[in-house]
């Protein structure tokens, strides 16, 4: 069999791994745009905290693989074709697939004022890192307050630099936070030096004499050394759409993410997988969703069907204060009871946000240790057997939760 | 392959193991010598209470596929492929903080173990002592059989079928006695004496 995968990062490397840990002996061509070996693409903020090496973030030795994984690397695929079973890349060469995984990921969303010129820059890939980091001597702007923005103004914060973040939202992380845990979060970045300007927007960028000024539509000016956008992603789908597959606002694919068309199979960013929070089809661009969809996929193509159980939009958020995990809605929606605790002596927040007895979304600040079983709760949908007000409590353990009914 | 079976009705809650495995994974190797050391070696398994004060003790189950190793950004958490065992490489941790997100039992920890930094901490399974061919350091140490260090599936084999046997003995103690249960604790206790027996 020849499994085919576009694209090598999160889901494409897990795919890979995973064809390799079950069936040794099938041929897999991997095809990379990029020519530098996989990098980790969220490490890029801690890259720029210089809390790692550029060495250390390579996650995958392409000389380890052996000799039936074939790479392309540096190599765009420019026509898919669907009934033929073939793919061209850019250098011409035909490539005859039996199992195809898209895993193209997706880009940064670049507003119009984006412009390397302007020394405004998108922080995706490791080029855009350098740049920044040629840049930045002094002040930095970060546009966007969800969590790359924020991660890369710590990141920066801890290189000692002045960090000012503009935020179109009241508080930041409004997409995935209500106020009241955005607000400890706030509060506690602002102690760490970050700057916030919130209820605020991006009204013009412009380029002075050694430095950028971002002007504000409350009339503000913001000086600084280089401006980090942080604006959101959007799924790569141009190759899937060319070629005719189903898109939505990403590949549409069904529980066994396998795509409209037969034996292709879409993994990562770019496929638009169930929500189990949200019960709708939903993009969540996590690196860890990309890498158990990439598993998924995996197994599927080698004939092993096992269904996706479906994602949930997760993140966590550690710096040297505080420790944020965050998974599923917060919102407050019609049938969805909140229940929340904070303790300020232990500068904890518990926040679980429960419907019909079933978990739909938490926010635990400062208290890991047990967030995962609760992420894990909402993830699988299982009714809660234990009081929600006794979770944000801190009252009950693993063994009450984890009960069966 | 062999892995730290927990027993957790059994446990009795004496903390043990969690003395065991933190002086296993000092540098001195030596109950009397771990405590004066300058990074203090941190257990690896929680003794977790429950609501009506049943214990549990709780440690990284290596999962396979593990959800951890997963959602690691920088791939410092690894598979061993000998005995099948997650591990972490404290050098590698970037401190993000996802394992702890990920994981399902809620065992990953952040301390500074190595080299000045923080990292993830969680149960290596021993795997120094493994190699020396001996048993993890808390299943040595488990006085009353709630860790067990074996192969998985005969642990479940023997379960099963002491449940099958117990299950078996309890109809044919029924229909002998021919008087229902009152209750399932009944039933239970009613079981529990014919394994005394």
């Amino acid at each position: 069999m020849n499994a085919v995968i576009i694209g090598l990062s999160a889901a494409g490397l897990s795919c890979l791994g995973t064809l390799m840990r079950f069936s040794p002996q099938v041929n897999v061509t991997a095809i990379s745009e990029e020519k530098s070996l996989p990098y980790c693409r969220c490490a890029l903020t801690h890259y720029l905290g210089r809390i790692v090496r550029e060495d250390q973030m390579v996650i995958a030795d392409i000389s380890s693989y052996p000799a039936n994984v074939k790479f392309i690397l540096g190599e765009k695929v420019e026509t898919l074709n669907l009934s033929k079973k073939t793919l061209m890349v850019s250098s011409g060469k035909e490539v005859i697939y039996d199992r195809l995984l898209i895993a193209t990921g997706s880009n940064a969303l670049k507003p119009e004022y984006c412009d390397e010129e302007k020394r405004t820059f998108t922080l995706r890939y490791m080029g855009d890192a350098k740049n920044i980091e040629q840049y930045a001597r002094d002040k930095v702007t970060v546009l966007g307050g969800g969590f790359i923005g924020i991660k890369a103004a710590y990141g920066l914060i801890e290189r000692n630099l002045k960090v000012e973040m503009v935020v179109s939202s009241s508080y930041p992380l409004s997409m995935v936070l209500d106020e009241r845990t955005a607000r400890f979060v706030e509060n506690d970045l602002c102690e760490s030096g970050i700057l916030f300007h919130t209820a605020d927007d991006v009204a013009e960028v412009n380029m002075r004499k050694d430095g950028v000024a971002v002007s504000l539509k409350s009339g503000l000016e913001l000086f600084s050394d280089v401006v980090i956008v942080g604006k959101g992603v959007k799924p790569r789908v141009d190759v899937a759409r060319r070629s005719g597959l189903k898109i939505d606002l990403g590949i549409m694919v069904n529980e066994f993410l396998e795509t409209s068309a037969e034996d292709v199979y879409a993994a990562g960013d770019c496929c638009e997988t169930m929500d189990v929070a949200r019960k709708m089809p939903w993009i969540n661009a996590l690196w860890p969703v990309a890498v158990e969809q990439g598993y998924f996929a995996a197994l599927n193509m080698l004939g092993l069907v096992t269904s996706y159980p479906g994602s949930i939009g997760m993140n966590s958020l550690k710096t040297r204060s505080f420790h944020l995990i965050s998974g599923g809605v917060l919102k407050e929606e019609d049938g969805v009871t909140t229940f929340e605790k904070h303790f300020p002596h232990r500068k904890q927040f518990r926040k679980l946000a429960v419907k019909d007895n079933v978990p739909v979304g938490m926010a635990f600040y400062n208290c890991p240790d047990d967030a995962g079983l609760y992420i894990n709760l909402i993830k699988k949908g299982t009714p809660l057997n234990v009081d929600p007000e006794r979770i944000v409590n801190d009252e009950v353990g693993i063994a009450d939760v984890l009960r069966p009914l | 392959m062999k892995v730290v079976v927990v027993k957790p009705e059994r446990c009795v809650g004496c903390l043990q193991c969690r003395f065991a495995c933190a002086v296993a994974h000092s540098m001195s190797e030596s109950p009397h010598a771990a405590s004066y050391e300058t990074v203090l070696s941190k257990p690896r398994i929680h003794i977790g209470l429950s609501k009506n004060k049943d214990l549990f003790p709780n440690k990284c189950r290596h999962c396979d596929p593990a959800p951890c190793e997963m959602s690691c950004l920088t791939k410092a958490i690894f598979r061993e492929s000998t005995t099948g065992t997650v591990l972490i490489n404290p050098d590698r941790c970037i401190n993000c903080g996802m394992c702890a997100m990920a994981c399902p039992f809620g065992v990953v920890r952040y301390h500074v173990y190595v080299n000045n930094k923080t990292a993830a901490h969680k149960c290596d399974q021993c795997i120094s002592r493994q190699q020396k061919g001996k048993v993890p350091a808390c299943v040595d140490v488990c006085k009353v059989g709630a860790l067990l260090f074996e192969d998985y599936n005969k642990v479940m084999d023997r379960d099963t079928d002491e449940i099958s046997s117990l299950v078996y003995l309890g109809i044919r103690a029924k229909e002998q006695e021919k008087g229902a249960y009152q209750s399932l604790t009944e039933y239970k206790r009613s079981l529990e004496e014919l394994r005394r027996k």
